[in-house]
């Protein structure tokens, strides 16, 4: 399945939020969706959903416009909450029922969910004595009971421990495998990185990088090269102005050319004490910074 | 459909499962069954009472002229048959002594044939002694007078004892029948509509501010969400409604007997049933269109604090339309013109064309007429408070102002 959105664009007023969003998101594979606050990621999302109608543009799948009474979509808001007074199975089956499960099948669902996830102990209880990282994980339930089809994470590991941030990572990837369509939005590029296959960047309203994370990071200019040394000193001063040193205590050396590669490593490997040398590949963050700064050509 | 049925059912719990809710109703009625069964419980201390304390109050009555002692004892006594009246020969000063320290009730001390003075301890509110004494001096002197200027006994006896028969035919309606179960039904359908409208906005507000809303609005349809909430806080209410007169009702009925020939009592619980059911048509269309206008003011609302003052237009209104319909009954004119007009607007139209059915007579086509208006209203209503629901749940930070929100509604 190939979720999809064309052209999307958006107005508030005289506000405008979107000018022409596109992306392709497939199913099986995690998709980023990034930006700064502010970028139109969750009116995106909105959209998406049917939350609000876009002012042009379309929403795709399968190049098919969707129809939101046969695709499912599961939602992790980036603001969490749900009802604070209420017991958690209740207010859980309650909305597996509005996506349109039996309430016999939701109860079903929410009791697996629950314990996947490791909190059945507070099935019966009301959500506001819950701490905040199991408020998290009934949240969670939510987005996943009524196994929708789309999958749209906000930020999902804000506030969870390391040992919740396994889990959802765990539950994430099975959802993958299953083939589902993962729409990621998150400020954590690490944890983006890890997951997604490709992503897309949304700056002031426009998608302003899109594609393969590999493929983006293949594509960045391999002229430069990160060098793990004893000696870096000698290096520094063979090489000159073309050699830094950057903040974790590598350096990394400017070729003139990419076609140089080979032969600096070579000489580097047969004059210096190297312990590591590798063509420098952007970080998504050294990447996201690029793009998403606000001195970022518009259209890159 | 479906999720408005899931909606439905998970809203009318939350009511029915409140533990304010279900208190509020049991003391409702346990305050009715207090009411009704009061005359019952009274009535078993009287009885009880008969037997000890069979003291009556001393009335002491003291005669200008000694000669029309017996004839003043007489009159005194049939006219006061709460008292043991008695004549007395005693001074002011003693029978002044006597009242304060409580051998006596009350004295007349007549000083002429046409005046006295009254004398009590603590003069009470309801003390029409006075009032009856005049009568009844006014009448000895009347038949005196008759009897000296040579008119006999027996005529003067048929003279003053002509009854007069008078009948009452109202060809409308009986205002004062009809007052106190407006009254009541006008009061019943003000405090549901302001109590549960609130609910509604608050529910919508609170659903808001915890940001449970950003999951259900991307899960169910605002409309759906909007008329769920609004039918199962209106049925929440009939419920109320229906379990506090209907405990009424049997509870009166238990104790019918002992309520004797208490007018109000009885003018209350013969409601003609078609009023019952233009009670219930107003009722739901009024709860609904206020209703639907506190839900979408709710909506409005980022935080609960906020409420109070977003409510406070649509609260005032409401409060306007009761006052004009009420001040309208007490002048037991409710067709004047201002309820005329008010009868076809939506918004006071469940009030004051309820009350001028109820104790007026008015046209089928003025009915007509004021329903439908109502109806459609509500349906515009309806719509319209979706839309901004659908705009406002997911606005936050300050309250917008009315003209954006509804520009925004106009464009979702």
């Amino acid at each position: 399945m190939i979720l999809e959105l064309k052209n999307i664009e958006k107005s508030f007023g005289d506000n405008k939020v979107l000018k022409g969003v596109s992306f392709k998101a497939e199913g099986g594979k995690a998709f980023g969706l990034l930006g700064r606050n502010g970028a139109g990621k969750t009116t995106s999302i909105r959209i998406l959903m049917d939350v609000f109608r876009a002012n042009s543009g379309e929403v795709l799948i399968d190049s098919q416009p969707i129809n939101y009474d046969k695709i499912g979509i599961g939602y992790l808001p980036e603001e969490r909450g749900l009802y604070p007074k209420k017991i958690i199975i209740d207010q859980l089956a309650y909305f597996a029922e509005l996506k349109g499960m039996s309430h016999k099948a939701a109860i079903k669902s929410v009791d697996y969910w629950l314990e996947r996830l490791d909190v059945t102990e507070y099935r019966n209880k009301r959500l506001d004595t819950l701490s905040k990282g199991n408020q998290q994980k009934i949240q969670l339930v939510t987005a996943l009971a009524h196994d929708p089809d789309i999958i749209i994470l906000d930020e999902p590991f804000a506030g969870l421990d390391p040992v919740n941030a396994m889990l959802l990572k765990d539950v994430v990837k099975e959802q993958i495998a299953k083939g589902k369509v993962v729409l990621f939005s998150s400020h954590q590029m690490n944890y983006i990185e890890e997951f997604c296959d490709s992503i897309a960047i949304l700056n002031k309203g426009k998608i302003v990088l899109h594609g393969e994370l590999q493929d983006i990071k293949r594509n960045y200019p391999r002229d430069r090269l990160v060098v793990r040394a004893g000696n870096s000193n000698a290096i520094l001063a063979d090489f000159g102005t073309s050699c830094n040193v950057m903040e974790n205590g590598n350096l990394i050396i400017r070729l003139t050319d990419a076609s140089e590669k080979k032969a600096v490593m070579i000489r580097l490997v047969e004059n210096y004490d190297i312990d590591e040398v590798k063509v420098f590949e952007p970080s998504l963050n050294d990447i996201f910074v690029e793009f998403a700064s606000d001195d970022a050509k518009e259209d890159n | 459909m479906k999720q408005f049925g899931k909606i439905f059912k998970f809203e009318l719990k939350y009511y029915l499962k409140n533990k304010i809710f279900v208190g509020v109703t049991i003391f409702l009625v346990l305050l009715i069954a207090a009411v009704m069964f009061f005359p019952r419980i009274s009535a078993l201390f009287k009885s009880d009472d008969k037997g000890s304390s069979a003291d009556i109050s001393i009335m002491l009555v003291k005669a200008d002229d000694p000669a029309k002692a017996d004839i003043i004892e007489q009159t005194f006594a049939a006219a006061f048959t709460n008292y043991d009246v008695q004549i007395t020969n005693d001074e002011n000063s003693v029978i002044k002594d006597k009242i304060i320290s409580g051998d006596a009730k009350c004295a007349f001390v007549m000083t002429d044939a046409t005046a006295y003075t009254y004398y009590v301890n603590n003069l009470s509110m309801y003390d029409m002694n006075t009032k009856i004494a005049n009568d009844v001096l006014q009448r000895i002197y009347q038949v005196n007078a008759m009897i000296k200027s040579g008119i006999t006994a027996e005529q003067v006896a048929n003279v003053m004892s002509i009854q007069i028969t008078g009948e009452v035919e109202s060809l409308g309606k009986n205002q004062m029948e009809n007052f106190f179960y407006t009254y009541i039904m006008i009061f019943a359908l003000y405090m549901v509509i302001l109590i549960y409208g609130q609910m509604v906005a608050t529910n919508v507000a609170t659903e808001k501010s915890s940001r449970a809303m950003e999951v259900l609005i991307t899960s169910a349809n605002p409309t759906s969400m909007m008329f769920g909430k609004v039918i199962a806080s209106c049925l929440a209410g009939f419920i109320q409604l229906v379990a506090v007169f209907g405990s009424a009702l049997i509870f009166y009925n238990l104790n019918k007997p002992y309520w004797g020939n208490n007018l109000v009592i009885e003018s209350i619980f013969n409601i003609p049933p078609e009023l019952l059911v233009y009670m219930l048509v107003f009722f739901i269309l009024g709860f609904f269109i206020y209703a639907f206008m506190y839900g979408a003011v709710g909506s409005t609302a980022s935080k609960l604090e906020d409420i109070n003052t977003s409510v406070m237009p649509i609260t005032m209104l409401f409060v306007i339309a009761f006052i004009v319909v009420v001040s309208s009954m007490s002048s037991s004119n409710v067709d004047n013109t201002v309820m005329k007009v008010c009868s076809y607007i939506p918004f006071t139209s469940p009030m004051s064309m309820f009350t001028r059915i109820a104790m007026s007579t008015v046209p089928w086509y003025e009915i007509a007429i004021s329903i439908v208006i109502l109806v459609v209203s509500t349906v515009g209503v309806g719509v319209l408070s979706a839309k901004i629901y659908r705009v406002g749940v997911l606005m936050y930070g300050t309250t917008p102002k009315i003209s954006a929100i509804i520009k925004a509604a106009r464009k979702a």
